[in-house]
């Protein structure tokens, strides 16, 4: 058991490293963007008097390039730049190159440099997912929570389960930025409801207030961001539970213990729940990276501070320490998922436990 | 047991959204209307913003049925023409990934890790790639390939065993697993931010690469079940060559669950693809997108209609596809 579970781990741990790296040569082959979008602009730079002539120009992008790193080669063996009298010619690089650089500073913890504010990217990954962690783990808590008592009920087949059930499909079929745009439509809209606002949580933060002023505000924001995603997470557990409920109930055990006389309820809660939960537990390893996605979605809908802004930001900017810097974050959270998972699988099925 | 064993599968056949005649009408309607878009009799052209009629409600005195967009445009045109974008994109990609996995994942079912690849197939590999990238003296992979050919030919080296190991089945594995790791979004934001301005062609190309491991996954699982069946073993007793059985008698089988899997895709695809567009990362803003018209919303709260109508139309459009994913099963 330990043994498979460590090799799981390590093979995710591989694919995290692959992929990254994969996401890292593809987007520094595009270099030139970058450069250009973190030189000032062109027109600016005409009225200043500066960067006139085309030899100041060429000083000017040689600087940009040692700043951002981006002057020595990108990989160990590469092609001549097409400038050269042997273009197209490969040879070894040596160890001095953007991917060695950037491989050991990864070891070392250091995930390098944004582009465009020049402040260390795990800084900003760090402030980024202090606000996003409390924003997708309340989601997934309440999903989870929800999904709970909601099949448990469903399960039990009452009259409202139709409807109920019509709806969590229509649900899943919406993408969530439908969602959230149409939570912004009923609820933050001065042509219908002024419940909740729409934006401006960012100024908020910058803003003199103390903690007994800012902890409704910051709630009265988070109330929309947190139901759209608690929405877009909640059919698909609910629905996997209840069928998987349901199937049990049709089990023998589960017919001894209606022949004891034992309330469905009972029979659910106490015989049934365990047994059904196995297959969503799998799905909980989902749900983690899921709602980080959905975080981009939502983050961007709403204007909050988060992670993923951040990512979509930095992909609209070319900005891409930072963007390499998250997609590596983003497996490590799978590989946290994938841990807790196989724990609580652990403690869910003694079956596991026991087996060597 | 009577029941079914998924839970959107038992609401399927409570009919619920009326019966699938009716969600392929719709799907046929929309192919139909994105062929047909460019000689449709629409009263606006798109493109062309209407200044006068700036964000009105529909039907009113503009002559917009469907009402105009914060910048003048008719919702009507441009619904007609997202349904041509959303249609062409995620159909052909959709197509792809579905090749392309069915091809990758049934090889590595097939061969597994034991699939044996003479050494002259590999020569003749190896010197093309050398030559392709034009590595150190090119002519040494000129000599390599046409070695192999040689021995491809005749097929002396054969008889003396000389053969490598391909690990294709750890291979497809290996590069599903990778793909997987990360939500498809990120991965797709991350790759269309690296591959700089993006153009519809090249969506389609990033959509079908990091789509294709789920159908891969299934034909491989399936692939392991059919290789062992009497049939294929009957195959090579006849002296059927191996990549013959495969091709010919192992795959139209292995093929099956994509049936089912092919509309759900096409709903994951446009849901996707409307997802990117409401960011402002796939398509150049020229193109006309449901997601880019239920973005521009944002800019004019009080036209619902900017909202109501694309996303109604998606609405019942992944429905339509799910009801066909269910019907299939």
């Amino acid at each position: 058991m330990g043994r498979l579970f460590l090799w799981r781990l390590l093979r995710t741990a591989l694919a995290v490293w692959a992929l990254a790296s994969g996401v890292f040569l593809l987007s520094h082959l595009e270099g030139d963007t970058a450069v250009e979008l973190a030189q000032p602009d062109l027109a600016e730079l005409r009225t200043t008097g500066r960067a006139s002539t085309l030899a100041a120009r060429q000083t000017l992008d040689l600087a940009t390039r040692h700043r951002l790193g981006l002057d020595i080669p990108l990989f160990y063996v590469g092609t001549h730049r097409p400038t050269s009298a042997t273009a197209g010619q490969w040879h070894w690089n040596g160890l001095p190159n953007q991917y060695h650089r950037w491989l050991v500073g990864l070891l070392q913890g250091e995930f390098g440099t944004s582009y465009r504010t020049g402040e260390s990217v795990g800084s900003r990954l760090l402030q980024a997912l202090l606000f996003t962690l409390p924003l997708t783990g309340t989601a997934a808590t309440l999903a989870v929570l929800l999904a709970l008592v909601l099949a448990q009920r469903l399960a039990a087949r009452p009259g409202w389960h139709r409807p109920v059930r019509g709806a969590l499909v229509a649900l899943q079929a919406l993408p969530l930025f439908v969602i959230a745009l149409g939570l912004l439509l009923f609820f933050a809209n001065p042509a219908m409801l002024v419940w909740f606002p729409s934006y401006g949580l960012d100024q908020a933060v910058d803003a003199e207030m103390g903690v007994g002023e800012q902890l409704p505000f910051y709630l009265w924001h988070m109330t929309l961001p947190v139901a759209a995603l608690t929405l877009s997470a909640l059919p698909e557990l609910t629905l996997q539970l209840t069928a998987a409920l349901e199937q049990e109930l049709g089990a023998g055990y589960a017919t001894t213990a209606r022949a004891k006389g034992l309330a469905e309820r009972a029979v659910i809660r106490h015989h049934a729940l365990r047994n059904a939960l196995l297959p969503s537990l799998a799905q909980l390893a989902e749900l983690l990276p899921a709602l980080v996605a959905g975080a981009v979605v939502v983050e961007v809908a709403f204007a909050l501070p988060g992670m993923g802004r951040l990512l979509a930001e930095a992909a609209a900017a070319r900005d891409f320490p930072v963007l390499v810097g998250g997609v590596l974050l983003i497996g490590a959270a799978r590989l946290l998922a994938l841990l807790l998972t196989d724990l609580l699988s652990l403690w869910a099925d003694p079956r596991i436990r026991w087996q060597r | 047991m009577g029941r079914p064993s998924h839970p959107v599968a038992a609401l399927a056949s409570q009919s619920l959204f009326g019966p699938p005649k009716w969600a392929v009408a719709w799907l046929g309607l929309l192919v139909l209307v994105a062929v047909v878009a460019p000689v449709l009799p629409l009263p606006y052209p798109p493109h062309v913003p209407d200044l006068a009629h700036i964000a009105q409600a529909p039907l009113a005195p503009g002559q917009h049925w469907l009402g105009t967009d914060a910048q003048g445009r008719d919702v009507l045109t441009l619904l007609v023409f997202g349904t041509r974008t959303a249609v062409f994109l995620t159909l052909p990609a959709a197509l792809l990934a579905a090749i392309i996995g069915a091809l990758l994942g049934s090889a590595a079912g097939f061969w597994g890790n034991r699939a044996r690849v003479d050494i002259s197939y590999g020569a003749v590999v190896a010197g093309s790639v050398w030559w392709v990238l034009r590595l150190p003296a090119p002519w040494l992979g000129g000599v390599a390939g046409a070695l192999g050919l040689v021995g491809v030919a005749t097929g002396g080296i054969r008889r003396r065993k000389l053969a490598f190991r391909l690990p294709l089945d750890a291979l497809v594995r290996g590069g599903a697993t990778a793909l997987d790791t990360v939500p498809r979004l990120v991965l797709v934001v991350a790759l269309a931010a690296s591959a700089g301005s993006i153009s519809a062609p090249g969506l389609l190309v990033l959509l079908t690469v990091t789509s294709w491991a789920t159908p891969a996954r299934l034909v491989r699982a399936q692939m392991l079940r059919i290789r062992t069946l009497p049939f294929v073993e009957a195959a090579q007793a006849a002296g059927v060559p191996a990549w013959r059985i495969w091709l010919k008698h192992a795959i139209p089988h292995a093929i099956r669950p994509l049936y089912t899997l092919f509309p759900l895709s096409l709903a994951r695809l446009l849901g996707l693809e409307s997802t990117l567009s409401f960011l402002g990362i796939g398509l150049p803003p020229e193109v006309a997108s449901w997601g880019r018209l239920m973005a521009s919303y944002r800019q004019e709260s009080s036209a619902w209609w900017l909202f109501a109508f694309p996303s109604t139309m998606l609405i019942i459009t992944i429905l339509s596809l799910q009801k066909l994913t269910n019907s299939r099963k």
